[in-house]
């Protein structure tokens, strides 16, 4: 645990205990969606399903990239994640990504990935809410791995036609270019 | 359509089986099947069996989500 560094999130008016609750859910979130979206992405097959793969792959790497950038923090202000794996899966802060009834069902997917990214961009938003010119380490990972969540969205919107993501695409699958910086190689 | 005095209210914060009601303007929800009300507590802060008008305002989220669940009553004063 860095000590000062907690105490300094304290002094500011944090609720340490809840935002550490918070960041424990929203990385078994990341967690969860990392595994759930292997599903997925393996069931994107066919004509349909291949344009949709590559999109899905970048989420997939980039959300385990998040639950990695936010285990250090976690600590960092003198929480854990839990010993039990079963009990990380059921506090996720968003439901679970589960293959829909149809795999074969390309816009059913979509769907499902959509509604997983959405439920991320609302959580992280809540974090950054309530560090903003308090807990400037945590808000600074939190407002990246929102921006990574917003881009997720608008590139599964896109595909589902709501409108155009503004977005061209990752270079590398898992480039994480707002999170990379967390992240020890 | 059922109503619900304060009091009634908070006896459903889905602890001891209970199901995980709130109300918003009014009208009251029946979280009890949502992930997101699990044990009766939304985003850690939040709990079941409360008038969440006034909360919703700061909630990274309009109105428009509580359209997901079914309202089964009025809260009266």
């Amino acid at each position: 645990m860095a000590k000062v560094a907690r105490e300094m999130v304290e002094k500011a008016g944090v609720n340490v205990d809840e935002l550490l609750e918070l960041l424990v859910n929203n990385a078994a979130a990341e967690l969860t969606t990392f595994y759930y979206y292997t599903i997925l992405r393996v069931n994107l097959i066919g004509i349909e399903g291949e344009g949709v793969k590559a999109i899905a792959e970048d989420a997939r790497i980039e959300d385990r990239n998040h639950f990695e950038a936010l285990v250090p923090r976690i600590y960092e202000l003198g929480g854990k994640l839990p010993d039990d794996m079963k009990a990380f899966h059921d506090c996720s802060a968003c439901p679970p990504a589960k293959l829909p009834k149809d795999p074969t069902d390309v816009k059913a997917l979509l769907s499902v990935l959509l509604e997983a990214e959405r439920c991320a961009v609302r959580g992280y938003t809540h974090i950054c809410n309530i560090t903003a010119g308090k807990d400037h380490r945590t808000y600074d990972l939190a407002l990246a791995i929102l921006h990574e969540e917003i881009e997720h969205e608008a590139w599964f919107s896109e595909f589902l036609g709501e409108g155009p993501s503004g977005h061209f695409g990752r270079r590398t699958p898992g480039e994480s270019p707002f999170v990379s910086k967390f992240l020890h190689p | 359509m059922r109503t619900f005095t304060r009091e009634e209210l908070r006896k459903h914060r889905g602890q001891n089986g209970a199901p995980v009601y709130f109300a918003y303007k009014g009208k009251v929800y029946d979280a009890s099947a949502s992930w997101h009300w699990r044990k009766g507590k939304h985003q850690v802060i939040h709990e079941a069996g409360q008038d969440l008008t006034e909360a919703l305002a700061s909630a990274p989220h309009g109105e428009d989500l509580l359209a997901r669940l079914p309202v089964i009553g009025v809260l009266v004063d």
